[in-house]
């Protein structure tokens, strides 16, 4: 262009395609440059400890540069409980180049590198997962996950704590494939009402879904103690020293939580994730993954089952620097060679770019985890009490069009809408007779109907939330339990459902869901990396989405018969 | 727990609840098969009849060990030990494991009552542990001063 116009000063003429694009829903996203001195850095540091590992007397003495004397409590808790100290010379001393091909070779299984990742100190770590891309990456992960069939999660809240939203909303994820269901309240004295809800919900849909209730520790586990939830997550931890006195806990203090909610029968599982130290404010100068390397050994360390990782309510911090989400890929697969259950993220919302939200799930989604989302939004995400997730009920077909198209199971299914609205309803009804039962405040025929057809809390009639408070906190006075809802759902006539929340009680007994990545299937078989291993060898092995799944998984809502072009099947 | 508890579990086993369900009880001592509906609707089942059992605790362990996880067989093993401790203790000593809560005296004394009232020394162990680590790190709470752990 030599014609140029004149304009006028200090405002340059832009293209109509920079127009466009400028408008476009990904340039609503942050994105910042890189600041490795201050942690806000993916994975790349040159601030990071270079690995080194020394034993002396059965002890790990040196720990990635550091000396046993001035080991922080992280170092500490790793080198003593995380770290196998038989191995950890000889498996450090692996060329990283080597350890990487381990992870990706189909002909080293899932044993032999658990042989040797089960000796690295977090830098070797991360000196392994430096050399991977995001392919490489997947391919370790369809190898390293726990348990050979995938799952999903799901968030179920009301943006009105309503139990009748959370009740019906719950059946329906149920229903639609969701194995674990979890809710949070926006008042706080709603947990028990709520909670109820979702459990009975759950096992309206499908029989043996497991749920949870976020809150803070202590009424997290009473309401476990009870049986009013069947497992736990929400148990932060985090990769220096500095943050995670400031989430009042250690290594030593959340060690002992793990085993006193094992001690009761419950599932559980920590929550950690890349970006929350710098979040805090004290990343120590290293970078995200290496930090989150760190908590993944914690956990590991403190013998619990799982961990809920993939930056969780932090994604914002990974996602707006470059790499982020491939460390973000990374440190699921982190989780998985250190032979926890993962719950691989793919939650809170963080990008207003339809097309970066898929991007950003098909490192979990492709290669399978054991839970794809730890956080798929059951309820729309104006409901979503954990501040939003990734995606939501609008996005349930696109889901099982993705699934369909990659052949690959995400957890979910398309479902009838007949069957949708029964199990609804059903879920409604079932809580409405359950607090007459409980003498609870009443929940009308008017919300039953409302609950069987609604989208969101707007669709529902206003409950009388002062009643509704009173009624939760008598939940609490009176220690109602898990078993009073059995009870209740019997008496009312709802056997099957109380049968079911019998069966996922009863489970607590066996201590079966206490193995790593235990779900309960629907005939309530634990299935866990015990009895369902990834045996993943290359082609044609491991987990195949075949048969009777892959031919439910083919049905969307609109499918053309291929033998009557005027209708559709399904 | 004891040894005597050595059943040679293995891989195969579990799920204990459908592969070996004579071994579970309740820590009342009724069987797994006893936990009917029927039961529950006569009232012959209260919530303690719904918890795990220490001994449960240890099979379970018996199968981390057997499946490589050294770690979790520890957690089950400590959780077995904790069984017995009432809810309102677990969540007490749990709160004094809070960074700054407890002067090393009050960890000792902690470490102490769970050797000897509960018969815990795995526990005991990780709370020994803590407070050598915490002083280390002065991360334990000034002697004589108030203790710095909340109460609701």
């Amino acid at each position: 262009m030599t014609t140029a116009q004149p304009r006028p000063a200090g405002q340059p003429r832009h293209s109509l395609r920079t127009d466009i694009l400028e408008a476009r829903p990904v340039n609503l996203d942050g994105f910042v440059e890189e600041w490795p001195e201050k942690g806000l850095v993916a994975m790349e540091s040159e601030f990071d400890p270079a690995p080194s590992v020394r034993v002396e007397d059965g002890r790990i003495v040196e720990l990635d540069g550091r000396q046993r004397a001035d080991f922080d409590f992280m170092d500490s808790f790793i080198a003593d409980h995380a770290i196998d100290v038989a191995s950890a010379e000889e498996s450090n001393a692996l060329p990283s180049a080597e350890i990487a091909r381990m992870l990706i070779d189909p002909r080293a299984s899932r044993d032999d590198v658990l042989a040797v990742t089960r000796g690295l100190t977090p830098a070797k770590v991360l000196d392994v997962l430096k050399l991977m891309n995001v392919v490489e990456i997947m391919q370790g992960m369809q190898k390293m996950r726990a348990r050979r069939t995938p799952a999903n999660q799901a968030h179920s809240t009301s943006a009105r704590d309503n139990p009748v939203q959370v009740a019906a909303d719950a059946a329906e994820g149920a229903l639609r494939g969701f194995a674990e269901l979890e809710t949070t309240l926006g008042v706080l004295r709603y947990a028990p009402l709520v909670a109820i809800a979702l459990q009975v919900g759950a096992q309206v849909g499908r029989g043996g879904v497991l749920t949870q209730c976020a809150l803070e520790e202590a009424t997290e586990l009473e309401l476990g103690m009870r049986g009013i939830t069947a497992y736990a997550e929400t148990i932060s931890i985090y990769g220096t020293e500095s943050v995670f006195i400031d989430g009042d806990d250690t290594p030593w203090s959340k060690a002992f939580l793990a085993s006193a909610y094992a001690s009761r029968g419950i599932k559980m599982r920590f929550t950690s994730g890349t970006g929350s130290e710098v979040q805090m404010g004290n990343a120590e100068g290293k970078s995200m993954l290496y930090l989150e390397i760190r908590c993944i050994l914690m956990a590991k360390g403190a013998g619990v089952q799982g961990l809920q990782n993939g930056s969780i309510s932090c994604i914002g911090v990974p996602g707006a620097v470059p790499g982020g989400l491939r460390a973000v890929a990374a440190e699921n697969l982190v989780a998985s060679m250190m032979d926890l259950e993962c719950a691989s993220g793919n939650d809170q919302s963080f990008s207003h770019s339809a097309m970066r939200r898929t991007a950003r799930m098909m490192p979990q989604l492709l290669p399978g985890t054991d839970f794809v989302c730890s956080g798929y939004s059951a309820v729309p995400n104006a409901d979503n009490m954990f501040a939003g997730s990734n995606f939501d009920t609008e996005d349930y077909d696109d889901w099982n069009t993705i699934q369909r198209d990659f052949q690959v199971d995400g957890g979910l299914r398309h479902v009838r809408e007949d069957e949708i609205l029964l199990a609804r309803s059903k879920a409604a009804r079932a809580l409405q007779a359950l607090f007459a039962y409980l003498d609870l405040p009443a929940v009308t025929d008017d919300e039953v109907e409302a609950a069987t057809y609604a989208n969101s809390s707007a669709d529902y009639p206003f409950r009388d939330v002062l009643a509704d408070l009173k009624g939760a906190q008598a939940v609490m006075d009176r220690g109602i339990t898990g078993l009073d809802i059995v009870k209740g759902l019997e008496s009312a006539g709802f056997h099957d459902v109380a049968e079911n929340l019998l069966t996922v009680l009863r489970q607590r007994v066996s201590g079966d869901l206490l193995q790593t990545s235990a779900v309960l299937t629907a005939d309530f078989t634990p299935l866990s990396a015990i009895n369902d291993p990834n045996d993943y060898a290359g082609p044609g092995t491991g987990y195949r989405l075949e048969g009777e799944r892959w031919a439910e998984l083919k049905k969307l809502r609109h499918v053309t018969s291929a033998t009557d072009p005027e209708s559709e099947v399904g | 727990m004891s040894a005597s508890l050595d059943t040679g579990l293995t891989r195969g086993d579990y799920p204990l609840s459908v592969n070996r369900p004579e071994l579970l009880r309740t820590p009342t001592g009724k069987p797994i098969t006893a936990l009917t509906m029927d039961a529950v609707v006569s009232g012959e089942l209260s919530a303690e009849d719904l918890r795990i059992a220490p001994e449960t605790l240890e099979l379970q362990a018996q199968l981390a060990d057997a499946s490589n996880r050294p770690q979790l067989a520890m957690n089950f093993r400590r959780a077995a030990e904790m069984c017995a401790i009432p809810d309102a203790e677990v969540l007490g000593m749990y709160n004094a494991l809070r960074p700054g809560a407890s002067t090393a005296a009050e960890l000792a004394a902690m470490a102490d009552r769970l050797e000897t009232t509960w018969s815990a020394p795995v526990c005991a162990g990780l709370v020994r542990e803590a407070a050598e680590v915490y002083a280390r790190r002065d991360l334990l709470a000034r002697a004589g001063a108030e203790d710095g752990e909340d109460t609701p």
